[in-house]
């Protein structure tokens, strides 16, 4: 009887690879057609052929131009009820893309995000900080132009030392690479030194409390705890994400980063810009 | 038994169980029980008959999480934020906690017989006093059954979690019990309110919102989270199959995850403890350096010292927050 039911099982795994596979194939052929009447069709095929479940908050992105209207970017940012003020990109795939990386920031950036962070669980892009630099400033040039890379000037944060409050201009953006480091082993380190202080008799272990912790944690006064994090590729974990700072964060998943177009992007934003936070209350 | 609904799984659901259950199973399953206020304005009921409703509800889960083997289940029934709401809706919370922890002590044959441990995670000392020792009792009772756990958060956030650990490994360090050197990932772990548990496998957050709210927010660092739109009075056993399948999608890329954080993680402390001793070696030795087989001696020597500080730490950690509990015990047994 065991046997039947791993069959069984095995079974309904495949029948649920398939449907992804599916969605993956259809969506990347129908980027090219821009036809949505079209995907939504064959959207309304795939549900009924593998078992449907109640879906979760994936989106399937709309099929698109690739480069929208720079000039629109800052507009469609104003007309959203609400903008992160820290997005953070979690891409969550073995072989990240560098150029559609570059791109997300860029597109952050235009649509008026002052905060974004970009994080990887096995620390590539720590330790690739300068590639993904030098990447990030070239799709600036190809996206924004002269005149736009001018008006939207971005500040690249490394790691802790910079610890300046800046003021935030108002086309300012400050863009930080994380990585696992920066989320437990940050905690510990801040725990280390307030043991530390307690060993020094400069504190007492009563002294210790939320607000104090927080303040070691916090990268600057003025920067905000992430609001959004965007999420790309399958696996369905934050994946050691900073986790004292998301504590409040929406998290919105998106397929892949590979290829990734702005309307995804937007959508994602527009989903963000309806969720309703009632912070206990 | 009033916290887990009697009953077995229907012919179609039990196929289903058993279909499942030939892939990895969660052993531990983490809900946020969201969704209750929405579901009595969608039925134009009173808010606390919501509350109620979701309480029916998780003791309905608690009996299909039993059927599927998954042996410990935590649950966010009280954060610290919603002490905001108003002194009505608060109070009434308390008075259901109240009637169903009095409820459970009643039932302590039964709960002995399925060997229930009930545990409270949260900071007790911000509840009504006569809450705090319900709960104590409830705690204190079921200690030591061991057959599945049920863990509930109450006036809890994961921040005042981790700041709570952090201020006991502070007090560890004033009364000597360990270093500020000892200070770990791992230590932490077992400073926070959940260190009798592993962490959890699978998150489930009902009513679409698709945040984390403060919760077990170091723990599930590298679990499974699904986010579901059904409102939490409304959870059905196909909602929990659902969950469970996406846990069994992801399984192998989470433990494969979770695995080189576990080496990252081993290699750090290795280094630590390297660090620890060079140090101890400059300040106390006699100038002179070790051979490497000398070396590889006094690190051994170094490690095992660590673990037995931390050892006798968490013992006298464990010893104190028993006595807290033991002592609300005796308080509502004079009383």
């Amino acid at each position: 009887m065991v046997h039947v039911y791993e069959f069984m099982w095995r079974v309904l795994h495949v029948l649920l690879h398939i449907h992804r596979t599916l969605i993956t194939l259809f969506r990347i052929r129908l980027r090219n057609w821009n036809g949505q009447l079209w995907s939504r069709a064959i959207a309304a095929l795939l549900v009924p052929i593998a078992l449907s479940f109640p879906k979760q908050k994936k989106l399937v992105p709309a099929p698109g131009k690739r480069v929208g209207r720079r000039y629109r970017w800052g507009a469609d940012g104003k007309s959203l009820e609400k903008l992160p003020d820290h997005i953070g990109l979690l891409i969550a795939e073995e072989e990240p893309r560098y150029t559609d990386i570059a791109n997300l920031v860029v597109w952050c950036m235009a649509v008026g995000i002052s905060y974004i962070s970009v994080y990887d669980n096995h620390g590539v892009f720590r330790r690739n900080n300068s590639r993904l630099m030098e990447e990030i400033l070239k799709q600036q040039q190809e996206l924004l132009g002269l005149e736009g890379s001018k008006q939207h000037s971005v500040e690249f944060l490394s790691n802790g030392t910079d610890k300046q409050d800046h003021q935030v201009l108002s086309c300012q953006s400050v863009v930080k690479v994380l990585s696992p480091d920066d989320g437990k082993l940050r905690i510990v380190q801040a725990a280390q030194e307030l043991c530390r202080a307690v060993e020094q008799m400069e504190k007492t272990a009563k002294d210790i409390n939320v607000t104090v912790l927080d303040s070691l944690l916090r990268e600057s006064k003025t920067t905000p705890d992430p609001d959004l994090v965007l999420k790309f590729g399958p696996v369905e974990s934050t994946l050691g994400f900073l986790p004292w700072h998301i504590r409040l964060t929406e998290f919105i998943s998106l397929p892949s980063h590979v290829d990734v177009s702005y309307e995804d992007l937007f959508s994602a934003l527009q989903h963000y810009a309806s969720c309703e936070q009632r912070l206990g209350k | 038994m009033s916290w887990i609904r009697e009953g077995e799984l229907n012919l179609i659901e039990k196929l289903s169980a058993n279909i499942l259950k030939a892939g990895p199973m969660p052993k531990h399953v983490a809900f946020i029980m969201d969704g209750n206020r929405r579901y009595a304005r969608k039925r134009q009921v009173e808010r606390q008959e919501g509350h109620t409703q979701g309480f029916d509800k998780l003791a309905e889960t608690l009996r299909w999480c039993l059927n599927l083997s998954i042996h410990e289940v935590t649950v966010y029934a009280f954060s610290i934020e919603n002490f905001k709401r108003s002194k009505d809706e608060v109070d009434g919370l308390m008075e259901l906690a109240k009637q169903k922890f009095i409820r459970l002590l009643e039932e302590q044959d039964n709960l002995e017989k399925h060997g229930v441990c009930i545990r409270v995670l949260g900071d007790l000392t911000l509840l009504p006093l006569d809450l705090q020792q319900h709960i104590a009792r409830a705690v204190v009772a079921t200690r030591t059954h061991n057959k599945c756990f049920l863990n509930v958060c109450f006036a809890y956030t994961s921040r005042h979690e981790i700041a709570n650990a952090v201020g006991e490994m502070a007090w560890g360090v004033e009364q000597g019990l360990i270093k500020s050197s000892d200070v770990s990932e791992a230590l932490l772990s077992r400073c926070l309110y959940s260190s009798n548990s592993p962490n959890p496998d699978l998150l489930i957050r009902t009513s679409g919102e698709v945040r984390l709210s403060d919760f077990l927010l170091w723990q599930t660092s590298h679990s499974c989270l699904v986010f579901q739109s059904v409102l939490w009075p409304e959870y059905s056993f196909w909602n929990l199959c659902d969950a469970i399948l996406q846990y069994q999608l992801n399984h192998r890329p989470l433990q494969k995850a979770r695995d080189q954080h576990r080496e990252g993680q081993a290699l750090q402390q290795h280094e630590a403890d390297r660090a620890c001793l060079a140090d101890l070696l400059q300040h106390h030795g006699n100038g002179k350096p070790l051979d490497a087989q000398r070396r590889q001696e006094a690190l051994l020597n170094y490690t095992a010292s660590r673990e037995e500080r931390v050892q006798d730490f968490l013992g006298a950690l464990q010893h104190k927050r028993d006595s807290f509990l033991t002592d609300l015990t005796s308080q509502a047994a004079l009383a």
